[in-house]
C-alpha cells in the first residue's frame, strides 16, 4: 500500500488538471489534464513497450481517443502513477519480475479510490475480496485506461465477451457448504458446443448487462439442479419426458445424487449427445459403475468398446434417454421382448451378424409370449394388476446387461439360465422340461419333428375334412331342391 | 297317413337330453375360452379375454370346463357300458357295414343314381361320424389338456418335446372340432331343409313319425314291428317322379 502517502499528491493534481485544462489549445487531447498531455508526447505513439524479467512484455502505448472516453478520463496520470511526473527525475526505472506482479501492483492503486466498502456492494466484487491472494486483480477485468462503467456495458461486442471478460479467469467462490466452486467458462468449448449461438444469459436468466444477482446455494449441487431448470425453456419436451423418469423421481424424493439435465449433457460443453455412443454410455456409467463394467464385458458391450461398432445398443438404447423407467419395474420387464425386438426383429441388421430376426416372433408366439401379450393389453384391468405372474422374457436365458452368445462357449450358459428360470415358475421341472421351449427353432423334421408333423397332418386334414362336409350339404340342399 | 305322419315318436330320454344340453354348453365354454387364446391376435379375442377379466381368470374357467367335460365323456361311457352290458340296450351307436353302405347310397339318391335315400337305423351314419369324433377327439382333446396343465409332472417322464406337441394337437383338434360343429352340426340341425328352423328332438325327446320315416325308417319299422317296405312305401322321394331330373343337374 505505498500508493497511500501519494494520496494528497493526486488530489492536487487532479485540481489543477481541472482548472488547467480549459486553457490549453491543444486539438487530439482537448479536455484532458496537461501532464496527460505531456505524457501521451511518448506513450501516445505505437510501438512503446515494457519488458518484464520473465520475457513478458506489455504495451506501453495509450490510446488518447479511448482515454478520453473512458470514466477515469478526468484523471491525471500522475493520479495513478503517483511516482511519474514528467519532470527530470519523476520518470523512475522499475523492474517487474512479470506482467501479473505488474498489474497486480497497479491495482492496489485502485483500492486507493475504490474502497472496500463501495466493492462490497457488487456480489461479483464481494466474492473476489475474500480471497484476495488468489482473487484477479482489478485490471484483468478493467483496463484502466479504457475502463467504461460495467453497468452501462454497451462498449462489449457481445454479452458473451462481457461475461467472459471476468468469467474466462481462474476465478471460483466457496460455498456454504465448504464447497469450491470455478466460476471459469472454457471459452474455447463454448465455441465448440452445440450452444456456441446462445447467449450466457439465455441461460443465466436473471442475469444482465446490468444485473449481477447475488445467488444463495447450498452447495454446488443445489446449483446444478437449479440451473438445469433454464434447459427446459427450449427443451420442454425433453424436459416433460424426464418427469416421468425414474431419475426425477429420486430427485423429487430428495436424492440429490439423481442426475439433472447439465450431469449428463455438460453445462458450458453441451455436444450432441448420440453422436458419440461410446460416451453417452460412458456417462451412464459414472454413475452405474458396476453395470457399465458388466455391459462392457457383454457381447454388445464388447463390440462397442473395442470395435467401436455403432450397431449394437447402448444404454439409452434400451432404457430411453430421458423418460428413463426404472428397471425392476414389472411394466419396464413386459417391455424387454419390444426392447429386444427393435434390433433383433430388424431383417436387413441381423442378416448383417448372420442372425435370425425370427426369434422375436418365435417367442411372441409361444405360450410365454402370447400370455406376456395378453398381460400387456390388460394392464388396466385392475383384476389382473394384483396377481398377475412374472413372465420368463429374453432377458432371462440371455442376460441383461451380461448378454452373451448362444453359440460358443457361453452356449451352456445360457442353457442353465433357462432351467433356472423354468423352475422358478415350474418347481421341481426336470432336465428334460426346458426341452418344452423349441428355443426359437421353427419345428421341422429335424427339430422338434413331432411338433412339425402334427401341425402337417393338421394343415391338410383340416381343410380336407371341412370341404367333405361342406360338398355333402350342397348335396343336400342340392337333391332337396331338385326333389321339391 | 296324414294322422300318422304328425304323430310324435319318443327318441330321447331325460338323460341324454340332458347330457346333450351340458356338453352344448361345457363345448361352448371350451371353445370361446380356449379360440381366443388361439387367435390371440383378434380383436374380438381380446375383447373376450377383457369381459372373462383376464387371460389368467379366463385359464381358470377353461380348464374347469375341461374337467367337466372329461366327467361328462366318463360318465357317458360308464352309462353306456353299463346300459349294453347290463341292461341290454340295442348297441345302436356302434359303426357297422351297413354305414359305409349307406353313405355311398346316399351318395348315389344325390347324384340321382338311386331313387331313394339309404335306409338308416336308429343313427344314421352323419350321426355316428359325428358322435365318434366327439369321443376321439374329446379323449385327443382331455390327454393334450391334461399334459398342458401339468407340463413338470409330464416332463419327468416323456420328451420335452411332448409339451408343444400337445399344444399344436390340442390347438389344431379344437379348431376343427369347432369347424366341424360349426358347419355340419348345425347345419344338420337347424338349416337342413328337412328340420328347419330347429331340430327339436333333442329339446323335447320326441321326433315327428314322418322324419322317422324320413330319417330312420329301419328304427321305425322295429318299432311298429312292420317290414321295412310297409315304411318306405308311403316314402316322398320313393313316389316322386324324379329319377331323371337330378341327371339333369348332373
Amino acid at each position: 500500500m505505498t500508493g497511500r502517502k501519494h494520496f494528497p499528491v493526486c488530489f492536487m493534481l487532479l485540481f489543477l488538471t481541472m482548472v488547467a485544462a480549459p486553457m490549453t489549445g491543444y486539438t487530439a487531447e482537448q479536455g484532458l489534464a496537461e501532464d496527460v498531455r505531456a505524457c501521451l508526447g511518448c506513450h501516445g505513439e505505437k510501438g512503446l513497450s515494457v519488458k518484464f524479467q520473465n520475457g513478458e512484455s506489455l504495451d506501453a502505448y495509450i490510446d488518447a481517443k479511448k482515454f478520453k472516453a473512458s470514466v477515469h478520463q478526468s484523471l491525471s496520470c500522475s493520479s495513478c502513477h503517483g511516482e511519474f511526473s514528467g519532470q527530470g527525475q519523476g520518470h523512475p526505472q522499475r523492474s517487474f519480475r512479470s506482467r501479473e506482479q505488474f498489474s497486480s501492483k497497479s491495482s492496489a492503486i485502485c483500492r486507493q479510490c475504490h474502497a472496500d466498502e463501495q466493492l462490497k456492494r457488487s456480489p461479483v466484487h464481494a466474492s473476489l475480496l475474500t480471497k484476495e491472494n488468489k482473487a484477479p486483480v482489478c485490471a484483468s477485468c478493467h483496463n484502466p485506461h479504457t475502463l467504461t462503467s460495467v453497468a452501462g456495458g454497451r462498449k462489449f461486442s457481445s454479452e458473451k465477451e462481457q461475461c467472459l471478460r471476468c468469467h474466462q479467469h481462474a476465478m471460483g467462490i466457496r460455498l456454504r457448504s465448504g464447497d469450491k466452486v470455478s466460476l471459469k467458462v472454457d471459452a474455447a468449448a463454448l465455441e465448440g458446443s452445440v450452444h456456441a449461438k446462445l447467449g450466457c444469459y439465455d441461460c443465466h436468466f436473471g442475469f444482465s448487462g446490468s444485473q449481477h444477482p447475488k445467488r444463495n446455494f447450498n452447495s454446488p449441487r443445489d446449483f446444478s439442479i437449479a440451473q438445469s431448470e433454464a434447459c427446459r425453456r427450449c427443451h420442454f419436451d425433453k424436459y416433460t419426458k424426464t418427469l416421468e423418469s425414474i431419475h426425477y423421481t429420486l430427485l423429487s424424493q430428495g436424492n440429490l445424487k439423481a442426475p439433472v439435465c447439465t450431469d449428463c449433457h455438460g453445462a458450458h460443453t453441451v455436444v450432441q449427445a448420440r453422436a458419440d455412443k461410446l460416451q453417452s454410455s460412458k456417462r451412464c456409467g459414472r454413475c452405474h459403475q458396476d453395470i457399465f463394467g458388466t455391459y462392457t464385458k457383454s457381447v454388445h458391450g464388447t463390440a462397442l468398446v473395442q470395435d467401436h461398432n455403432t450397431d449394437v445398443p447402448i444404454c439409452a438404447d434400451c432404457h430411453t434417454a430421458h423418460s428413463i423407467q426404472g428397471a425392476h419395474t414389472q411394466d419396464y420387464r413386459d417391455k424387454v421382448p419390444e426392447i429386444c425386438g427393435k434390433c433383433h426383429g430388424d431383417g436387413t441388421l441381423m442378416k448383417k451378424y448372420g442372425l435370425s430376426p425370427g426369434v422375436v416372433n418365435s417367442y411372441l408366439q409361444d405360450f410365454h409370449g402370447v400370455t406376456l401379450k395378453l398381460y400387456r393389453s390388460q394392464k388396466d384391468a385392475s383384476e389382473v394388476n394384483g396377481s398377475r405372474k412374472s413372465i420368463a422374457t429374453c432377458v432371462d436365458c440371455h442376460g441383461i446387461h451380461d448378454i452373451t452368445k448362444t453359440t460358443g462357449p457361453t452356449t451352456n450358459l445360457v442353457k442353465a439360465r433357462l432351467m433356472k428360470r423354468c423352475q422358478k415358475c415350474h418347481p421341481g421341472a426336470s432336465d428334460e422340461f426346458p426341452d418344452a421351449w423349441l428355443s426359437h427353432y421353427e419345428p421341422s423334421l429335424n427339430n422338434a419333428p413331432l411338433v412339425f408333423l402334427i401341425n402337417l397332418t393338421y394343415k391338410f386334414f383340416i381343410p380336407f375334412m371341412l370341404i367333405g362336409l361342406i360338398l355333402q350339404i350342397l348335396l343336400h340342399v342340392w337333391r332337396y331342391a331338385v326333389n321339391r | 297317413m296324414a294322422t300318422t305322419s304328425h304323430s310324435q315318436i319318443k327318441r330321447f330320454g331325460i338323460g341324454r337330453i340332458i347330457e346333450h344340453q351340458m356338453n352344448a354348453l361345457v363345448f361352448a365354454l371350451l371353445v370361446i375360452t380356449g379360440l381366443s387364446q388361439r387367435f390371440h391376435e383378434y380383436r374380438v379375442s381380446h375383447w373376450i379375454i377383457q369381459t372373462l377379466g383376464g387371460v389368467d381368470t379366463m385359464r381358470v374357467i377353461h380348464r374347469y370346463s375341461g374337467i367337466l367335460f372329461a366327467a361328462l365323456i366318463v360318465v357317458h361311457i360308464a352309462a353306456g357300458i353299463y346300459g349294453v352290458i347290463i341292461k341290454h340296450w340295442p348297441a345302436s351307436m356302434m359303426i357297422n357295414m351297413n354305414d359305409f353302405r349307406n353313405a355311398i347310397e346316399n351318395l348315389k339318391y344325390y347324384f340321382g343314381i338311386t331313387n331313394h335315400p339309404a335306409l338308416c337305423d336308429r343313427y344314421d351314419y352323419k350321426q355316428k361320424f359325428e358322435y365318434w369324433g366327439v369321443i376321439a377327439g374329446g379323449f385327443l382333446m382331455i390327454g393334450t389338456g391334461l399334459i398342458l396343465w401339468f407340463p413338470v409332472v409330464v416332463a419327468r417322464f416323456l420328451p420335452g418335446e411332448f409339451i408343444p406337441a400337445a399344444k399344436a394337437a390340442h390347438s389344431n383338434e379344437a379348431l376343427l372340432a369347432f369347424l366341424v360343429i360349426i358347419i355340419w352340426h348345425i347345419y344338420n340341425s337347424i338349416f337342413s331343409p328337412e328340420v328347419f328352423p330347429l331340430d327339436t328332438a333333442i329339446f323335447t325327446g320326441k321326433i315327428s313319425r314322418e322324419r322317422m320315416v324320413h330319417e330312420h325308417p329301419l328304427e321305425l319299422a322295429h318299432i311298429e314291428n312292420v317290414p321295412v317296405e310297409e315304411i318306405i312305401k308311403h316314402h316322398p322321394a320313393a313316389h316322386a317322379d324324379t329319377t331323371t331330373r337330378p341327371g339333369e343337374g348332373a
